[in-house]
């Protein structure tokens, strides 16, 4: 039996960092806010009891080495994972 | 050194640097104000100490405000510029310098608990052995391909998860299961990426390797888990939406009253629930995290607080007390030998797929075969081992649910089950079988009658033997003040023997499946809060009912995981204390923490209002708050 093939206008990517240095919790609001005002970025979820941060992004659109330094610009250290 | 590892030093240990300085800045400030007269150089260096500590802290403060959100550093950074204003620079380069350290320890212990489950996953080798275009080759882990053969030596970690298809060892599953004994491999059994083999060289079939190995999803399983929200964060969210903002009204309204700055300025400071909010999930996430350091899933926060409540442990009998491997223990055939009785149960039981039949049938096969008419030397043609015996196929046969079977073959009937199936048969049974029955459930055995063309013609004892770790995890768990309680669909007397052995509070016996739900629901409906051990497949609707359901052999599959609320990766019982006085200590540890945090507001505010805390000594505290539910919650990474 053929399957169809079912193709997607738009493929979202996911990316994961880990940050080990939130110091409070309204710190990983404000990452997660600087997060998504990031050009491309769909989604973004950033815990600070584990230091879980996740992208969901547009590839054709978002550039991925900004997710980091947008991390970096609020003063923490993002891990690749 | 070169200019760039200066650099690259700087921005790592930024935080350590501008701490420090700030510190430095501020005793240097300060004794210059206290030991000499130069009043104006101290004034001036207390300022650059507050700059220096408080450019980070107000470009967050600038990204909350922007954002809409209200955090302690929006009100760390108000507290400073407004105490600079009013020419109080002693304290706010003190409140500055304070913060700074305190984020700083913050960071640093937290890094702990973030760190605890990155080194389970270091559990894995980075390279594995494959067999690849003809010979052996070592690659990265990650890349090996499903179906690959990869070669383990002994005493390495096994790479990937897979099949074992050469050679035989032990392997130590620990880092997995939370097993202390090594498991024992060989042909066919599963093993786990992370695992380490301890004796023999493995050849192992690749299911999964990379981001696709059971210890990976357990890992990401466990993450969802630590940063699901408790009931008791959940609350404390609504409530501090609501707190901050009412502390700046208290704040402007306390200015408004005594004009005194210097008091509504320390009740910003104070004002911030930092170690309500940081408590409880630093509590939960470590406990989740030690828990899965021990092979126990915890679902989440939620979970992990009701099952802190628990006072009553039901256990399923078999597969779970006892190790789920029934074997034929005895036979007694009453004017048949004691063969035939077996030939002719194993041939009815054949086509059932009940666990008590699969071990007559395999007792049937293993018997000496110049012993019975019923059986041949020849091996079958359906693949089984030569040497054994052959088990006829019934021509007809009906499983009676909950009951036995009743089956035709050769033009005879044979009924294979218990007491009521006899009943429902109308069959009498001769009082030398009743006592034989008897003497056997005494000893905890499970029998089944034979019948053939309506009389008895024997009965087959079955053994299902107890777990070695059943008696002493009952034991621990009755120490602990929890009431346990075994369900089974077993007759009375068998269950009255296995509840004996294992020294179990209370039994229920001749529970069909669903009556065990029913009563799950009486015990809770008496109070109590109920868990339920199970396999999580079988018992999934009883573990669904209880309060918390608890799965066992979780590792092998997700079902279990799913109809539980907490999980066993080992096929043991082991791990059932722990994880109840685990849940017990967090749900404590949550309550302390919270305890704690409103204490210090408490005598803070009294403290603020009645004058005798200002701004620095109200930061100390409160930071010092902040650190001690920090470790508190840690405690339990250690539990």
């Amino acid at each position: 039996m053929a399957v169809p093939v079912l193709r997607r206008t738009v493929m979202n990517e996911t990316t994961q960092f880990r940050v080990l240095d939130f110091d409070c919790p309204t710190c990983a609001s404000t990452v997660e806010r600087a997060l998504s005002n990031v050009d491309g970025v769909q989604d973004v979820e950033v815990h600070y009891a584990t230091g879980r941060v996740e992208i969901e992004y547009d590839d054709d659109v978002a550039d991925p080495d900004a997710f980091a330094r947008a991390i970096e610009n609020q003063g923490y250290t993002p891990q690749a994972t | 050194m070169n200019k760039q590892t200066i650099t690259q030093y700087y921005r790592n240990n930024r935080k350590a640097i501008v701490t420090a300085s700030s510190g430095l800045l501020y005793g240097g400030g300060w004794s210059l104000g206290h030991l000499t007269s130069f009043d104006a150089a101290s004034a001036g260096i207390l300022i650059l100490a507050a700059i220096i500590g408080g450019y980070d802290i107000a470009k967050t403060a600038y990204y909350e405000v922007t954002n809409r959100t209200l955090g302690i550093k929006t009100l760390v950074t108000l507290a400073a510029i407004g105490a600079i204003v009013i020419g109080e620079y002693w304290e706010a380069a003190a409140v500055v310098f304070l913060f700074s350290l305190g984020s700083y320890l913050e960071g640093r212990t937290m890094r702990k608990t973030r760190t605890a489950l990155q080194e389970l996953l270091e559990m894995t080798p980075d390279t594995a052995t494959v067999h690849r275009d003809g010979e052996l080759q070592e690659v990265p882990a990650r890349d090996v391909e499903e179906g690959e053969v990869v070669v383990v030596k002994p005493g390495g970690k096994i790479p990937v998860d897979g099949t074992v298809i050469d050679g035989e060892s032990a392997v130590n599953q620990a880092p997995v299961t939370g097993e202390s004994a090594p498991v024992h491999k060989a042909d066919g059994d599963d093993v786990y990426a992370g695992t380490v083999n301890q004796e023999g060289a493995l050849e192992i079939q690749t299911t999964g390797a990379g981001s696709d190995t059971t210890l990976e999803r357990i890992i990401r399983r466990v993450e969802r888990a630590q940063e699901a929200q408790s009931p008791t964060e959940s609350l404390i969210d609504r409530f501090t939406k609501y707190y901050t903002p009412a502390v700046i009204v208290l704040a402007i309204g306390a200015y408004v009253v005594t004009q005194n700055a210097i008091l509504s300025l320390t009740l910003l400071v104070i004002g911030c629930p930092g170690a309500l909010v940081i408590g409880p999930p630093v509590s939960i996430v470590s406990a989740i995290g030690n828990a899965a350091r021990s092979g126990v899933l915890m679902k989440g926060g939620e979970h992990l607080e009701r099952a802190g409540k628990i006072d009553l442990v039901a256990f399923d009998k078999t597969g779970t007390l006892t190790k789920g491997e029934t074997t034929v223990a005895d036979i007694e055939g009453i004017g048949v030998a004691d063969d035939e009785v077996l030939s002719l149960a194993a041939t009815a039981e054949k086509k059932s797929e009940h666990h008590l039949a699969d071990a007559i049938v395999d007792a049937a096969r293993e018997q000496p075969t110049a012993a019975t008419d019923g059986g041949t030397t020849a091996p079958l043609a359906d693949g089984t081992d030569a040497g054994r015996q052959s088990v006829p196929d019934p021509d007809d046969f009906d499983v009676v649910a909950g009951k036995g079977v009743i089956a035709h073959a050769n033009g005879h009937e044979i009924v294979v089950g218990n007491r009521a199936l006899l009943a429902d048969c109308d069959i009498d049974v001769p009082s030398r079988i009743a006592d034989y029955v008897r003497e056997r459930e005494r000893h905890g055995e499970t029998v089944v009658y034979v019948a053939l063309d309506g009389d008895i013609i024997g009965a087959i004892a079955l053994r299902d033997g107890l777990r070695e770790s059943a008696p002493g995890v009952v034991a621990a768990l009755q120490n602990a003040g929890i009431e346990t309680v075994m369900l089974t669909g077993d007759n009375e007397r068998t269950a009255a023997a296995v509840a004996e052995e294992v020294g179990i509070d209370e039994y229920r016996a001749e529970l069909l499946p669903e009556d065990k739900q029913t009563v799950i629901e009486a015990y809770q409906a008496d109070g109590h809060v109920v868990a339920m051990v199970g396999d999580g497949i079988n018992d999934a609707p009883s573990l669904a009912t209880a309060d918390i359901g608890i799965a066992m052999g979780a590792a092998g599959t997700d079902t279990a995981i799913e109809a539980a609320d907490m999980a066993l990766m080992a096929d043991d019982l082991e791990h059932i204390p722990y994880a109840v006085t685990l849940s017990k200590a967090t749900r404590w540890n949550v309550l302390e923490n919270v305890g704690l945090a409103v204490l210090t507001v408490t005598i803070l505010l009294a403290g603020v209002l009645t004058s005798y805390v200002t701004l620095a000594a109200g930061m100390l505290v409160h930071e010092a708050s902040v650190l001690a539910v920090i470790l508190n919650g840690m405690r339990l990474l250690r539990y």
